[in-house]
């Protein structure tokens, strides 16, 4: 701005003296000779012409005719004029409708002079270029935008060989979970069991039960043999399903016959659920007394020949050879009572009633007796010999339900014997060595080895368990030698370490031992 | 009780019924602690030879294979 104002005042001089270069004369004020109204005040005048008569005055200084050469103009000299002058010229380079607003600063912005600024150094400059390589451009995909893997070091190199000892061991895998028995743990007598063992299978509703279809069964089983505890067990399995044993239901449906009471099927099997039997005094107190196998409440007995291949499922292969040398025919299940009771059933049948009454007058006076209702067949009607043909079919076909049950507990039985005792040759019988230390000393060398999760198969155990009986054998034997040789009649101490001292090892000794074996 | 390590009585009678002899008092914790030794060794063996007929675990077949050479070492 300041040196706008300078130029202006070097202006008139210049071209008073006709010297006027042409640079200057572009910038030079030029007032147009018919100027609007609206275009602002005369420069040198502060009145416009508008506001005077042409009369009055001599000559109207803003005129047409007084305008016209520039020569005449003086060179303003109050700041105010020198300021109009100005801004007039900014006006005339202004472009297009700015011009006409003369109050403004049209070029004069910095922006402006850092347009000016750049319009001049256009020429001459460059785009920059970094110094440093640019980087190569990334692909667009931000999957790929991850950091390279291989500019990270390399990674060592995987091992090609691997450990011998845990070579077969596999603990991360989840496949070699060991198979967990379904079956129930072998729980001692006195563990309070009441809900492990209550294992659950498919119940049979007592009234879809098919053996009741045969109403004329009913009266065949009229003797009590659970009273009198000469019957095996409480139920039997008939397929998937165990089903309470249904002369017992029979039994208490039969002593509330004698009520002569009137009921429903349903009713009836839920009496037999209710019926509280004789051992009901003890209850929770499981057995106390040998007489007191029967539980005091309800619930469900696993069946001998499903629980017993559990429990004895380690003895089992160990015994199996001794068992097919000696097979003792005493050994035979407890079932045989039930059979000749099916058998002789005809005869005992007057005895069977009569027990089947005293126990229905002994039950009668328990609670919920009275409550329970009758029982449509009546046992009198026995004489009749067609009824006692029919109850013959009907034990011939509860036998043949009954068949399968036989070999099972046939074959399970011999199991049941603890130790088998063998005869040595100087006729002196002795038991075989126990399995469960072999196993646990075994085990115990195997993890020592490096094997941590070893196993050990039933067959491998036997094996095991034969050479340890082998083994005794032979110590036995050369003790005996060794004492005899000293001339004692017992076994000492010196004679198992002088056998110890036989020992031909395969690998070559350390010398520590060595020489303890020479100086011991 | 504590379980004890192995059968005490067992391993007596058994020595007895073989040896047709008494047995005095400690004998059997030193034949045991041989069976002990035994074992081990049995062990040892039938693991290797259950490695070189790649058998996962030890099986039965290899402690039958090589019971035989490791009583004889034990043979007194």
């Amino acid at each position: 701005m300041s040196e706008s104002a300078r130029k202006k005042q070097r202006f008139s001089p210049e071209r008073e003296l006709e010297r006027t270069p042409n640079t200057d004369a572009r910038i030079l004020p030029s007032t147009p000779f018919r100027r609007a109204t609206s275009a602002g005040p005369t420069p040198g005048s502060n009145r416009t012409p508008v506001f005077r008569t042409p009369g009055t005055e001599r000559t109207p200084r803003g005129g047409p005719a007084t305008r016209p050469l520039p020569s005449r103009r003086v060179a303003p000299t109050t700041p105010h004029a020198i300021r109009a002058l100005r801004e007039r010229a900014n006006a005339a380079r202004t472009p297009g409708i700015n011009r006409r607003r003369s109050g403004r600063v049209q070029r004069e912005t910095p922006r402006d002079i850092l347009r000016d600024l750049s319009k001049a150094l256009a020429r001459n400059t460059r785009p920059v270029e970094p110094s440093p390589q640019v980087l190569p451009q990334r692909t667009r995909h931000s999957a790929l935008d991850l950091p390279d893997i291989d500019d990270g070091p390399h990674l060592a190199a995987p091992r090609l060989s691997m450990p011998l000892e845990n070579m077969y061991d596999d603990d991360d895998s989840f496949h070699s979970a060991p198979p967990r028995q379904s079956l129930l743990p072998d729980l001692p007598d006195d563990v309070d069991g009441g809900t492990v063992q209550s294992l659950e299978f498919g119940r049979r509703a007592i009234s879809e039960d098919p053996r009741f279809m045969f109403g004329g069964r009913h009266s065949e089983r009229f003797g009590d043999f659970s009273e009198l505890g000469a019957v095996e067990e409480e139920f039997e399995i008939d397929g998937t399903f165990i089903n309470r044993r249904a002369d017992r239901l029979l039994d208490d449906a039969i002593g509330d016959a004698l009520d002569d009471d009137d009921t429903t099927t349903q009713m009836r099997a839920l009496t037999g659920r209710r019926d509280g039997r004789q051992s009901d005094v003890d209850l929770g107190v499981f057995g106390d007394g040998e007489d007191d196998t029967e539980d005091p409440t309800f619930r469900f007995l696993i069946p001998e020949r499903i629980r017993a291949p559990a429990r004895e499922e380690s003895q089992e292969e160990l015994e199996k050879q001794e068992e097919q040398d000696e097979e003792d025919p005493d050994d035979e299940p407890p079932i045989l009572p039930d059979d000749d009771a099916d058998l002789t059933d005809d005869d005992e049948q007057d005895d069977d009633e009569q027990d089947d009454e005293t126990a229905a007058l002994n039950r009668s006076d328990l609670p919920g007796a009275n409550d329970m209702l009758g029982w449509e067949s009546d046992p009198p009607l026995d004489d009749d010999a067609e009824l006692a043909a029919y109850r013959e079919e009907a034990s011939a076909l509860d036998r043949s339900l009954q068949t399968p049950l036989r070999p099972a507990s046939a074959q399970q039985t011999p199991i049941k014997k603890a130790k088998v005792f063998r005869v040595s040759e100087h006729g002196i019988s002795f038991p075989s060595f126990p399995a469960a230390p072999v196993k646990k000393l075994a085990l115990g060398f195997l993890k020592a080895r490096g094997g941590k999760n070893a196993r050990l198969d039933k067959a491998a155990l036997e094996a095991l368990v034969n050479t340890t009986n082998d083994f005794f054998e032979q110590i036995s034997g050369d003790l005996a030698v060794y004492a005899h040789h000293g001339g004692r009649k017992v076994i000492e101490e010196k004679d198992v370490i002088a056998l110890m001292k036989r020992f031909v090892p395969s690998h070559p000794i350390p010398f520590t031992i060595q020489m303890c074996k020479l100086t011991c | 009780m504590a379980q004890t390590l192995y059968p005490r009585g067992t391993v007596k009678k058994i020595v007895k019924a073989h040896s047709n002899r008494a047995l005095s008092t400690n004998v059997d914790i030193l034949i045991y602690l041989n069976y002990a030794l035994f074992m081990q060794e049995l062990i040892n063996e039938a693991t290797i030879k259950s490695k070189q007929s790649g058998e996962r675990g030890i099986s039965a077949k290899s402690i039958k294979k090589i019971s035989e050479n490791t009583l004889r070492k034990y043979k007194g």
